[in-house]
């Protein structure tokens, strides 16, 4: 527990002195600063905690849709990933008096998040699995010139994302799309999954490996023309 | 100039040793400059995913979301008020349960005598109040809801609840 809370605060720290704030951050907010989100989530936790459930619920709003992104990406399956976040803001209350304030929310929120994810992609079926992997659908083909990826809608990231991932582990999934699609600094990432950065590296690897090459046989369109066979 | 700043910073991206300004950078100029997001998908094609929008979600989702998991929170704590209330009555009906033990305790002891009768008598009738589901009612001014439970002793895992506003009782 106390390595766990080292880990925590090296992860402010790192934070606070990024220069900006990415697109597409953890908090999935935009705020001018990291430091205002932070502030004003400790402000309404530490209302939550003296039994505001109005704060609690401005928290719910600020964060359901960043963490629904994440887990919707992990599970490849959106539906699910609105029971998921249901279940982790339940939890996170039912904790609350657990949380220390002086680390990030959202590195707690998200790790109680990732880790109902990765139980709920444990516990389906091969059954599930198989049903999914039946169900690819072939995305469009975008131009013939340049390499479709240069061009390819946004939303179509995430499209051929829900094809491959099944090919992932559910640390690797967890990992890369924390790192990767989320653009989660290593040691946020370590925090979330509860592993070392050195493991977050070693899944961001494996499973950069096993997309490059699911992407190549399966979605030759998005790579770059002279890529295609 | 940036473009080529970039692509010397492709193997090294792949390779997670960027820093993470420098990774930061990188991801914004893959996203905004096209001609470096071709050959970087050339170079490694797993780069399309670094481009995934950020969406902040559905409005309408993130409200159904909050309303259901306030809603689940509530419905939690009125739970576990009505258990802290109904605890009392339970050591009524244990109370209960031993008054009626003890009668058929005593009547058996002392023998089948006429004068032994009366006191099971009495215990038979307290036995018959307690059987009638007893009411809880409770008040929660913070919820305006008054919250009615009726329970027989007979089965103490089981407990009916009426959570009622009451602007609609009779
Ligand atoms: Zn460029």
């Amino acid at each position: 527990m106390v390595k766990e809370n080292l880990c925590v605060q090296s992860v402010a720290h790192i934070s606070h002195r990024r220069p900006q704030q990415e697109a597409g951050e953890i908090c999935g907010v935009s705020f001018g600063s990291r430091g205002e989100v932070v502030m004003n989530d400790l402000q309404w936790i530490q209302s939550a905690k003296n039994g505001d459930e109005d704060a609690y619920a401005k928290l719910v709003r600020r964060h359901s849709g960043g963490l629904h992104r994440t887990v919707a990406r992990i599970l490849a399956d959106d539906t699910e990933a609105w029971d998921v976040v249901q279940m982790a803001f339940l939890k996170a209350w039912q904790k609350l008096d657990r949380y220390n304030p002086r680390y990030s929310f959202t590195t707690w929120l998200y790790r109680i998040g990732t880790n109902l994810a990765i139980d709920l992609l444990r516990s389906r079926t091969s059954r599930e699995r198989a049903h999914k992997a039946g169900t690819e659908h072939r995305l469009r083909l975008v131009g013939t010139g340049e390499g479709a990826g240069a061009r390819a809608d946004s939303n179509e990231t995430d499209n051929v994302l829900q094809q491959l991932v099944g090919v992932l582990t559910p640390q690797q999934r967890s990992a890369f799309v924390l790192r990767e699609m989320e653009g989660l600094e290593t040691a946020e990432v370590a925090e979330v999954l509860g592993c070392s950065a050195t493991t977050v590296r070693n899944h961001i690897f494996q499973a950069r490996k096993a997309l490059r090459r699911e992407l190549r046989v399966r979605f030759p369109e998005y790579l770059p023309a002279s890529e295609r066979g | 100039m940036n473009c080529g700043i970039f692509r010397e910073m492709i193997g090294s991206y792949v390779d997670e040793t960027l820093e993470e300004g420098r990774r930061h950078w990188f991801r914004t100029h893959l996203r905004e400059c096209p001609t470096c997001r071709e050959s970087a998908l050339r170079e490694e094609p797993s780069l399309l995913f670094a481009m995934a929008p950020a969406a902040p979600g559905e409005p309408e989702e993130i409200e159904a979301c909050a309303v259901a998991v306030m809603g689940r929170i509530r419905q939690d704590r009125l739970e576990s008020r009505l258990h802290r209330r109904r605890r009392p009555w339970l050591a009524v009906a244990a109370a209960a349960a031993l008054v009626i033990s003890g009668g058929i305790a005593w009547r058996t002891m002392v023998g089948g005598g006429s004068g032994t009768l009366q006191p099971v008598v009495e215990a038979r009738r307290d036995a018959e109040l307690q059987s009638s589901p007893p009411t809880v009612e409770v008040e929660m001014a913070g919820e305006e809801v008054r919250v009615y439970q009726f329970a027989n002793e007979a089965d103490s895992d089981t407990a009916v609840y009426f959570i009622v506003d009451p602007a609609l009782e009779l």
